[in-house]
């Protein structure tokens, strides 16, 4: 893994369900899809409404915080971007605004021992290439 | 279970299963269906069906295992892919279409290479510089393989009912106890606790010793009527009930309480079906992709309470002798990971009561279980 040259972290492809994520990211918002018929929060995007069937969906732009659902410590190397940041932390968090829909996250800005479930978090942006930003949660600072 | 007419297994077997062959997986496809033929005593032109469940790298179509063995006219048949629970997947499907009168007698197989392993196969070493699909929001963090959900599935357990690593870890000693029994096995030689709680993680609390091996390798079962039953090899082993579950949200990340799985909502639909009940069950071979899926199958099933499979384990249940024999060839973690169909063998192999050493006395009534987060598919099976 030493040799490999440093590759950088895999981004997101957009697609036409998916674009929006990323442009509101871009402007440092976490937006989720939501049904404009029955309120419902669709994540993973979808063109349809899993409570009514509803085409009629519009990016919500959320509050930004949640809590850390459940968390594991990555140590094997999956690709090679993670080769000298092992262990890491992926975790599951839940939005305050609807605890059913859950972002994948790293929790940033937290020694690794001190995550835990039930942990208050809130998004921050982390700016990649190519002028991509991706949703990251960190300890919840501002007070809730 | 009104499923229609009677079935019984009649056939079963494996290709070589190793984790280093020439074999290729159509060489292993045909070797395993093969083997569940003759094991059967039908020959290849009275199998009018063919089933098997595979990923799309590993896959040996229906077609080309009926060309190869001579099969012959298909009256039903189906290649299965991608979000079944493994292997019983195509067993399920070949039992529906035998009790439905689609066909009257289906092989169906489950070939896998080492490639498709999760634990370190050579197929999760790839370096992706974008991702699409609903991976998009999970790659740019890390997040790519098994052993990572089921990492966060143990945390939330772990956090819900105060399980410990250790009950992790006596899933996968108890199974080496198995494993030394079974002269197929790859992993044979004695683990203790020391040894597990020493190994190193993959992605924690889930370490390398929770995950079955990646291995090449096939396996496949033969399903007919009863009746067609009564004149072959062996003595028939029946198929009593089966279901499949997914739980209200099939998604890996989104499924509402990972602190349980899909097990937690076909188990209980299975006994609905079924004639018996948990505790007429002589033996258990429930999925062991990873440990966590072990212990919940157990609490599924109805063994033993939520939250409590990790002290059942402990205390020796599912050793021989104990209670509920438990994935007694030594599960996937020691035969390598055949991908679930070796648990409906075992099952099997269990009813015809000739396994020496680890025959499990008097077994007559086994479940299977395959699948763990959302996907999740049980049989039951019996003998008279
Ligand atoms: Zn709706």
């Amino acid at each position: 893994m030493s040799q490999a040259p440093q590759l950088p972290r895999p981004l997101p492809l957009p697609d036409k369900f998916t674009q929006f994520y990323w442009d509101a990211a871009k402007r440092h918002k976490l937006a989720i899809l939501r049904c404009q018929d029955c309120g419902t929060f669709i994540h993973m995007p979808r063109p349809l409404c899993r409570g009514c069937l509803s085409s009629n969906l519009a990016p919500h732009d959320t509050n930004g915080l949640g809590t850390v659902y459940t968390y594991t410590q990555t140590h094997y190397i999956y690709h090679p971007y993670w080769a000298d940041k092992a262990p890491y932390v992926v975790a599951l968090v839940e939005l305050e605004e609807d605890p059913s829909v859950r972002i994948v996250s790293n929790i940033v800005e937290c020694p690794i021992d001190q995550v835990h479930i039930g942990m208050p978090v809130e998004v921050v942006f982390e700016e990649l290439a190519d002028e991509v930003s991706i949703p990251q949660f960190r300890p919840r600072q501002s007070p809730s | 279970m009104s499923t229609g007419r009677k079935l019984a297994v009649v056939g079963v077997g494996y290709s070589p299963v190793s984790r280093k062959t020439d074999l290729t997986v159509h060489e292993t496809a045909y070797l395993a269906c093969k083997t569940a033929i003759e094991d059967s005593g039908l020959k290849p032109a009275e199998i009018d069906g063919v089933a098997q469940y595979g990923f799309p790298f590993e896959m040996v179509t229906t077609w080309e295992v009926s060309e190869t063995l001579g099969i012959g006219e298909l009256q039903w048949y189906t290649d299965l892919s991608g979000t079944g629970p493994a292997g019983i997947t195509g067993v399920i499907a070949a039992a529906a279409a035998v009790a439905s009168g689609s066909c009257d007698a289906c092989v169906v197989y489950r070939t896998v290479s080492r490639a498709g392993g999760h634990s370190g196969g050579e197929g999760s070493r790839t370096a992706p510089k974008a991702v699409g699909g609903d991976m998009q929001f999970s790659a740019p963090y890390g997040n790519f393989a098994a052993p990572q959900w089921f990492g966060m599935y143990m945390r939330r357990y772990m956090h819900v009912y105060g399980a410990t690593e250790e009950h992790f870890g006596a899933v996968a000693v108890t199974q080496r106890e198995w494993a030394a029994l079974n002269e197929r096995a790859i992993f044979r030689d004695p683990m203790t606790m020391e040894d597990y709680l020493a190994c190193r993680y993959i992605s924690e609390p889930l370490r390398l010793f929770d995950c079955d091996l990646p291995v090449t390798g096939a396996g496949a079962v033969i399903i007919t009527t009863a009746e067609r039953a009564k004149d072959l090899r062996h003595r028939p082993v029946y198929i009593d009930s089966w279901a499949f579950g997914t739980g209200p949200r099939p998604d890996w990340f989104q499924w509402p309480d990972m602190a349980n799985m899909g097990s937690h909502h076909a188990a209980p639909k299975m006994w609905q079906r079924s004639q018996f009940k948990p505790e007429d069950v002589d033996t258990a071979q429930v999925y062991d992709g990873f440990t966590i899926i072990t212990l919940q199958w157990l609490e599924a099933l109805g063994f033993c309470k939520f939250g409590e499979a990790g002290p059942f384990v402990a205390e020796g249940n599912t050793r021989l002798g104990g209670k509920l024999p438990t994935n007694t060839n030594g599960g996937m973690l020691n035969i390598g990971r055949v991908h679930g169909i070796s648990h409906v063998i075992e099952a099997v192999e269990q009813l015809r009561g000739n396994l020496g050493p680890r025959q499990v006395a008097n077994a007559r009534v086994a479940v299977a279980a395959n699948g763990g987060g959302p996907t999740a598919g049980c049989m039951t099976f019996y003998r008279e």
